[in-house]
């Protein structure tokens, strides 16, 4: 990170006569590109209504749902059975419990988080808001990158509030602590953070935040789709359907199998299936990220 | 106009230059996306702003104007031809490094205080947190809006908007001041304390850039000027050099017809004011002879008032508008929106 200033003389002796020292660091730019985020966030309620969502949902495991329900049935299925058996029924219902919270708020956060943040982008790239922008001394790539991270920042500062609220409940609540669940949180995020680009890409070309929401939801369901491959690749009755599914399959993120490898890791065992979906979701993020960028760079505002 | 600048690692050889703004056959051509229509915004401008000038630019709605300003912040990318700030290429990002500028229909984000929407344009132009703080609070004061600088600015009039927008402009120091229709929506009062805070900056050695459709701002305050029409720059000079061109105007009573006619063939225009008739003439000389033609006829002499043309009547005459300019002095523009209208819809 460059911290090269430069010393521009004074012209203003109407207001004020001290040199002013102009910091070419790109980090300065983009903390204050992240903030301005977070601001207009918190202005249009996004931010709050997040939140107040999540603590909705935070006071309903608190308060209303039963976890001595769960307490109650590892005490019922405690009784019949023998010591070892007892120990590993218990396990794996609470496992499963958690697991199955850990879905919920998968998707929950997930659908909650795209619908706030669909807005952020267009917002900037409105005309007498964007001109000024690119008056400063500020690359392109950087703008968007800026906003991008600022409206992730948010999104996963409410998945992190979220998540481990719960997994505090929970574990207060049944004195069970299965840490694995926090793996929500990072794979939440990261879900979040691939979708993101789209609705970016989205931004940029159409300037409207419906469109964005639009194709943000659909992509979701439709990797969702997808992920089925080996039951519909069975029913699809000819060669080159089956390989632009496989294709797509392996083009389009991997919300589904993103959620399975959640549900593995809470349930210990060993997501076998892992790296691929990471990492060819990662892909899809950076490209697209790329074309919104390239996009950007050559539009006209 | 001499003072010279050049960037801390620049080549002292390519990045000096004795003007804030340069463009060489700078050109725009917008195309409609299904057509593929072709409308030149701006047609192969070359101009140059010296350091430390007042230039105003004019013209009517569509003429190019602000295509034209954001070509030079790299807002608008040129179809052809080249731009540059301080001899530095304006497609790079450090050449908008000592540029301040005030668009033109602003949006500022409404969530901000004047305080933080000053903050943080200050963080994107380098500025350091001290320098912000400290800014901050000379320049509210400068545009007299210390008592606002906590106030979400979704509260301020369109003048105070204005206001804020200069002190926006002017947070980093800047050394060239890009100026899209500043006092739109200002009134009287603030119009004068703006041009006010500008006249100071100028002695100071910044470069105005100032794009209005106001006549008689740009007459007032610009000591340069070039007008654009339909994206061609039409005239381009110092204002004082395009005002010499003088006249004088006769106003008289009781003349007979024998001597009008004499004196309409001297004078440049004829026109009867309820009782009176006004004579204008291009000349001192002519005016001479009218006044002793005048004077043997018995008419009575109202009044002789030298003139100098109006930068109205040089607009008038270049744009070839004949609509009135309005009491106003603004620019008529109807005529010629073509341009204006092109843009929406299109693409480059």
């Amino acid at each position: 990170m460059s911290t090269e200033s430069q010393v521009l003389r004074p012209p203003l002796t109407a207001a004020g006569s001290q040199p002013i020292h102009l910091s070419t660091s790109p980090l300065q730019v983009f903390l204050a590109l992240i903030w301005d985020t977070v601001q207009e966030a918190r202005a249009r309620w996004l931010f709050w209504g997040l939140f107040g969502l999540s603590t909705l949902l935070i006071l309903f495991f608190l308060f209303i749902l039963k976890i001595d329900v769960v307490q109650g049935a590892i005490s019922f299925m405690g009784l019949p059975a023998g010591a070892g058996r007892t120990v590993f029924s218990i396990e794996k219902f609470v496992r499963s419990a958690y697991m199955f919270v850990a879905i919920f708020l998968y998707v929950w956060g997930t659908f909650l988080a795209i619908f706030a943040s669909a807005g952020l982008i267009p917002s900037v790239l409105e005309p007498g808001r964007i001109g000024l922008l690119l008056s400063k001394p500020v690359s392109r790539p950087m703008l968007l990158l800026g906003r991008y991270a600022g409206t992730l920042l948010v999104v996963a500062l409410n998945n992190t509030y979220l998540i481990a609220s719960i997994y505090l409940i929970i574990g207060w609540k049944t004195d069970i602590w299965y840490h694995s669940f926090l793996y929500a949180i990072p794979l939440a995020t990261f879900n979040f953070a691939v979708i993101l680009t789209v609705v970016v890409l989205i931004g940029v070309l159409s300037e409207s935040a419906a469109l964005s929401l639009m194709v943000a939801v659909a992509l979701m369901f439709i990797s969702s789709l997808l992920a089925q491959r080996q039951i519909v690749v069975n029913l699809l009755n000819s060669e080159w359907s089956r390989q632009l599914w496989q294709a797509l399959y392996w083009i389009i993120p991997k919300t589904w199998e993103l959620g399975k490898v959640m549900r593995d890791l809470i349930l210990r065992e060993d997501p076998a299936y892992w790296i691929a979906p990471l990492w060819t979701s990662a892909a899809f993020g950076v490209a697209v990220f790329l074309g919104a960028v390239a996009r950007f760079q050559r539009k006209d505002y | 106009m001499s003072s010279r600048c050049a960037f801390k690692g620049e080549n002292s050889e390519s990045m000096t230059s004795d003007y804030a703004i340069e463009t060489d056959g700078l050109q725009k051509i917008y195309r409609t996306r299904f057509t593929g229509r072709a409308f030149t915004a701006v047609a192969g401008l070359t101009l140059r702003v010296p350091i430390g000038s007042k230039f105003g630019l004019l013209g009517a709605n569509g003429a190019g104007k602000t295509t034209f300003v954001k070509m030079l912040l790299s807002a608008v990318r040129p179809t052809a031809g080249r731009a540059s700030l301080f001899g530095r290429d304006a497609q790079e990002e450090e050449s908008r490094r000592p540029v301040g500028y005030l668009p033109e229909n602003h949006r500022f984000p409404t969530y901000f205080t004047g305080a933080g929407m000053l903050d943080f344009y200050g963080a994107l132009s380098g500025m350091s947190a001290a320098d912000r703080k400290r800014r901050i609070v000379e320049l509210l004061e400068l545009v007299g809006l210390e008592t606002w600088g906590d106030v979400r600015i979704k509260k301020y009039s369109k003048g105070m908007l204005q206001r804020l927008g200069l002190a926006q402009a002017l947070m980093h120091k800047p050394r060239l001041l890009v100026l899209d229709e500043p006092t739109d929506g200002v009134d009287p009062a603030g119009r004068r304390h703006i041009r006010d805070i500008l006249n100071g900056l100028t002695g100071a050695g910044v470069t105005i850039f100032l794009n209005s459709h106001l006549l008689s701002e740009v007459e007032t305050f610009c000591d340069y000027v070039a007008i654009l029409r339909q994206g061609h720059l039409a005239l381009e000079g110092k204002m004082s050099s395009l005002l010499t061109k003088q006249g004088v105007v006769i106003t008289v009573r009781d003349v007979n017809e024998q001597a009008q006619r004499l004196i309409a063939g001297m004078a440049s225009t004829t026109r009867v004011v309820e009782d009176a008739v006004e004579f204008t003439v291009p000349t001192p000389l002519e005016a001479n002879r009218s006044i002793d033609v005048l004077r043997a006829a018995g008419a009575t002499i109202y009044s002789v008032i030298p003139t100098t043309s109006s930068l109205e009547d040089i607009f008038i005459e270049i744009t070839g508008s004949s609509r009135n300019a309005g009491a106003r002095g603004e620019i008529p523009g109807a005529e010629e929106t073509v341009a204006a209208a092109a843009m929406s819809g299109v693409h480059q």
